[in-house]
This record gives C-alpha cells, structure tokens and sequence, in this order.
C-alpha cells in the first residue's frame, strides 16, 4: 500500500500538471509521452532525466495507471474523483443511484429493527454505522449532482456559438427528463423516499425509547438520535437541492421549448403561405396600425363608440331668461360731468399738457374705460383744437409708462380759451 | 374616473402625434415613454375619451389598438409579418436561436439579398424583388412604425416585433380551415 501522504505530497507537488492532464484527457486515455510533455511544459528548466524520475513517481504511486492490455494511461478513479470534487466539475449522476442507496436504507433499517428487537447490541451498533455512511453518501450525491447541473446550466448558457439550439441543450434536457423528474416524483410527499423515511424513523424513535425504557447504553441512544436526525436532515438537503437544481434547469427548457414552438409555427405559417398565398393567410391576423387618415375620420367602431358615448352624456340645457326682479340695479359710471373737465382742461391749457396726462392728473381715481370715455370726448370736441405731436414722448399713468405721440392742446386755442 | 392633469402631461403631443401615426414607444424613446410609464393611467383615460385604445404591452412599449387598418397599412404590415418569418425561419436553419437572433443581429444589405433571393416566390407576391427594396419598402417602414431602429450596419428590430410572433402563434389549422370554407 502506498502512504497516504506520500500521495497528497505528490499531488501538490504536480497539481498542475495532474490538473491539465485531467482537464485534457478527461475521459480518454494518453500516452506516457503526454505526460512528459505537460510536465516538460510546466517545468521547463527540467532536465529530461527529471522529467523521467517525476513520470515514473506518478506512476510507482498509482496516479496514473495503465489501461488493461495496452501501453496507454489513464488517471487513477478515484484520484479522479477527487480532482473533480476539488475542481467541482462533476458530471450528473443517475437518480438510479440515489434510489438504490435509499432502498439499502430501508431494508439496513429492518435489520437494525430486527436486531434491536433481538437485543443484540453489537448488530445494532453495526447497522447505524452502515446507515450512517449511507447517508453521508446520499448526501454528498445530492450536492455532487446540483454541482453538476450548475456546471450544465452555466455552459449552455455561455455557449453562444453557433451550435444548434438543440445540441446547445441537450445537456439541460437530459439532466431534467432522467435526474430530475425522477427525483421530484420520488422526494415528493407522497414519493417512496418519504414512505421510507418514515418508517425508518419510526423503527429508529422505537429503539431510542426501548433504550430508554431499559436506562442502557447512553452512546447507542445518541447514535440513533444522531442517525435518525441526519435521516431527516438528508430528506431536507434532497428536497432542497433538487428545487434549486430545477429552478436553475427550469427557464432554460422553456426557453428551448418556446424556441422550438416558434420555429415550428414560422415554418407551418410559411408553408401555409406557398400553398395559399400571402394575403389570405395573413390578412385574419397580422397585427393592425392606426394610420394618419384615420385620425381624421370616424372610421373605425371604437371612433363611433365614442362619438356615441359624448352624445348620450350629452343634457339639453333650458336657456333661463333672467327674471324681471334679478336684474342689478343699475350703476351710474363714475364719470365726472363733462361740462367740469372741459373747463377744467381749457383752465390748464397754458401748460400745454397732454390730454392723457391731464385726464390722469386730475382723476387719478378712474377706471381705465371711463377715462377713456372722456379722452374719447375731448379729442372729438370740435370747440377745442388739439394737435398731434411731432415726436414721441413717454407718458407715464398709474406707474406705467407708455411712449406715444400725446394729443395736446394748441397754443393757439390756449389763448383762445383764456379769452373767453 | 382618473383626475387627468393636462399641465402634468408635457409630453402629450409628442406622445399623441407619434401614436396616431401606428408608431409603437419602446423603452428606446426614452422621454416619451418614461412619461407615459408613469402616467399611464392619465394618458390611458384621455386617449380611450378620444376613442383611441392606448395598449401598454409588459414586454416594453405602447401603441394604439386598431381593429382593421387602411388597405395600404394592410398590405406594409402583411410584408413585415412575412419578413419576419422569414427571418425567424433563416435563423433556425443557420441553427441560432431564432428569437435571440432575431433581437441581436444586425439585418444589413447583404443579409436582405439572401432573404429575397431564398424565397423569391413569397417576396413576389409582394411585389419585392430585391435587397434594397425590402430595405426600402419593409424595415425602413418598421422604422417608421417603432417596430426597428436603424443602426449604422443596418436594423434592429425592437420589442414590438413581439406582436407578430404572438400574431405567428395565433395561425392555427383550425382557423384557417374556416377561412377556406368561406371561399
């Protein structure tokens, strides 16, 4: 036998090569002379003597062994196994697997029942440590098998060659169709693997109590507890892991299968169409637009709905006729009397102001349409002669200010009027 | 009944101009459709008052429903329905997976000559003989319509696209059937 550590020494000694060398011919076998060439890659200052000793290593110590009858190689099994553990690029195994293991357990779990009935302590010890292994074996199977339907997912998702659909997914639909529907069906409720539990937990809770009842052997009842919880903890894992391993399968299949329905259709529909002709085949569902001349026209249903829906909302409205006794008093404008503005405005015609600027001196209190009222007057007032000026000046009103070409009183009127 | 804001709505004549025309918002229009994601209910309201049918599609953009088009809008959408078929069943044979294909690639000219020429009696029907009138008289149209954008090697087609594959899934033997009874 050859000591463990010597191996392990080994391994890390020559992980890399051992890594390519499992990375390259992972399922094939390869010659002696590959081994030296990755070895004489990976060291290049090796003397080829070196290269020979270190080959020779490997193989004295079983890491890498020959094919039966040949002078190929191969990577030991179970060095294999471990690299693909370290490397976590496992391959999926079969549910066959799982179940063979949980069919042992029920019937390692008869045993154990039968033995304890027999009050033989030594068998029973015997069979919760058979049991335990098993478990710790389905265990690791679970998560070896969602690690490898990882693995699965992730390369049909990257691969964006221009591999066909259907090869790209192969992988995904495999693992689905044999690891998990299988597993689903069996880790269901009311699957085999709850039946068995449940009966080894039952026959494994009678033990721990007949333990009990007879106040011996502390270390078999915590072996059977610890059993017996491991038991129902593996259910939990397998549960677990298979719904995440599906989740994980379960967008790509859809995806796939969608794919492959579009295809399908696109082709029926195009043969549909060679035979029948574009416009027959299409005309019942292409999808429809709305265009600009329909904008303006009630061509379509939902325009007449509409039109429809306003005219129902629409209420004749009676037209009330004000009452006699509604109607506001009448309000005098606040006009001043014109008579008073005329004097008034022939009084400060010396100033030759500007009417605007008048008007708006002397009544600052107007309103804008009365004082224009009274502009309006003054302008047409034929006894008063008033003149446009030349050029533009600014009038400023109630904190405005306007740039115009004022009318104003003529000088001449001015002394006209101051004779009167 | 929805409170319509019209101040709140700044984009309403953008958004209404583009939609009666047949053009689809994508998420590509981002001002436009930002807007109408979020008031969507507003904009909703107003256009049914106005005897429009504003569809929000949850694969990413809105359009106004329509029960029948104007012959002519008939016969542009029956060629993109045809192209894109045709496209769906090109990629498939390439082995890609049609409807990422479909997205991703880039139609260019040279890709519009193989289509036209592998299926020389369909386009015929439509009175589309070569690349660049498919170009001309298809994608530059579902450009117009918000189904494509063009990029600087050629199209892409958007979201919308989607209608005509559910337009695809919806023939059926059955139906057609029917419709040969009646001839």
């Amino acid at each position: 036998m050859i000591p463990a550590k010597k191996v392990l020494n080994t391994l890390t000694e020559h992980w890399s090569v051992i890594e390519l060398l499992f990375k390259r011919f992972k399922m094939t076998d390869f010659s002696i002379k590959d081994v030296q060439n990755i070895i004489k890659n990976k060291n290049p200052h090796w003397k080829s003597d070196k290269i020979f000793k270190e080959t020779n290593k490997l193989l004295n110590q079983e890491i890498i062994i020959p094919l039966a009858k040949s002078s190929q190689l191969e990577i030991n099994r179970a060095i294999a196994d471990f690299i693909s553990f370290l490397l976590q690029e496992e391959d999926l195994g079969i549910a066959a697997e799982i179940t063979v293991l949980v069919t042992d357990l029920e019937r390692l779990g008869n045993r154990l029942a039968q033995s304890g009935e027999d009050g033989d302590f030594t068998e029973l010890r015997r069979f919760s440590r058979i049991m335990d292994e098993r478990v710790r074996k389905i265990v690791k199977l679970f998560s070896h098998n969602e690690n490898a339907i990882f693995n699965i997912v992730e390369q049909a998702k990257s691969d964006t060659s221009h591999v066909s659909l259907q090869k790209r997914y192969k992988a995904v639909i495999e693992a689905f169709d044999e690891y998990i529907e299988p597993m689903l069906e069996m880790v269901d409720i009311r699957g085999d693997f709850h039946r068995c539990f449940n009966r080894i937990e039952v026959q494994i809770s009678a033990q721990i109590e007949h333990i009990e009842l007879f106040g011996r052997g502390s270390i078999d009842k915590r072996m059977l507890e610890q059993l017996r919880t491991r038991i129902l903890d593996m259910h939990l894992v397998g549960r677990e892991s298979l719904r995440k391993s599906a989740d994980m399968l379960m967008p790509l299949r859809e995806e796939l299968r969608r794919n492959n329905l579009i295809t399908r259709q696109a082709s029926k529909v195009l043969g549909l169409i060679r035979k029948n002709g574009v416009d027959r085949t299409l005309s019942a569902v292409q999808p429809e637009f709305v265009s600009d001349i329909q904008r303006f026209s009630l061509g379509q249903q939902r325009h007449m709905v509409a039109y429809m829906a306003s005219l129902v909302e629409f209420e004749h409205d009676e037209y009330e006729l004000p009452d006699q006794t509604d109607v506001p008093a009448y309000q005098s404008p606040n006009i001043p009397d014109y008579n008073n503005v005329r004097t008034t405005f022939a009084k400060t015609g010396q100033k030759r102001t500007a009417i605007l600027g008048f008007l708006s001196e002397q009544y600052p209190d107007l309103e804008a349409d009365e004082m224009l009222f009274l502009y309006q007057k003054l302008i047409n007032d034929t006894d008063l002669e008033l003149q446009q000026d030349e050029q533009r000046t600014s009038v400023s009103i109630s904190g405005q200010t306007f740039k115009l070409y004022p009318f104003n009183a003529a000088n001449k009127q001015e002394q006209k009027n101051d004779k009167h | 009944m929805t409170n319509i804001n019209l101040t709140d709505l700044s984009e309403l004549q953008a958004i209404n101009k583009k939609l009666v025309s047949g053009y689809h918002i994508s998420e590509q229009d981002t001002t436009l459709w930002q807007q109408l994601d979020q008031k969507i209910d507003a904009y909703q309201a107003l256009f049914t008052a106005l005897g429009h049918d504003l569809i929000h599609d949850a694969r990413g953009f809105y359009y106004l429903g329509s029960d029948e088009s104007t012959p002519n809008m008939g016969k542009i959408s029956r060629a993109i329905a045809l192209t894109i078929y045709i496209l769906i069943e090109h990629y498939a044979n390439q082995g890609k997976d049609p409807l990422r294909a479909l997205f991703d690639n880039i139609a260019d000219l040279e890709l519009m000559q193989t289509l036209v020429q592998m299926n020389k009696h369909l386009f015929d029907q439509l009175e589309i003989f070569s690349g660049s009138e498919l170009r001309k008289d298809v994608y530059l149209r579902m450009v117009r319509l918000g189904l494509a954008k063009e990029v600087e090697q050629g199209f892409v087609l958007l979201a919308p696209v989607y209608r005509y594959i559910d337009a695809l899934m919806e023939v059926n033997d059955n139906n057609f059937d029917e419709l040969e009874e009646e001839v």
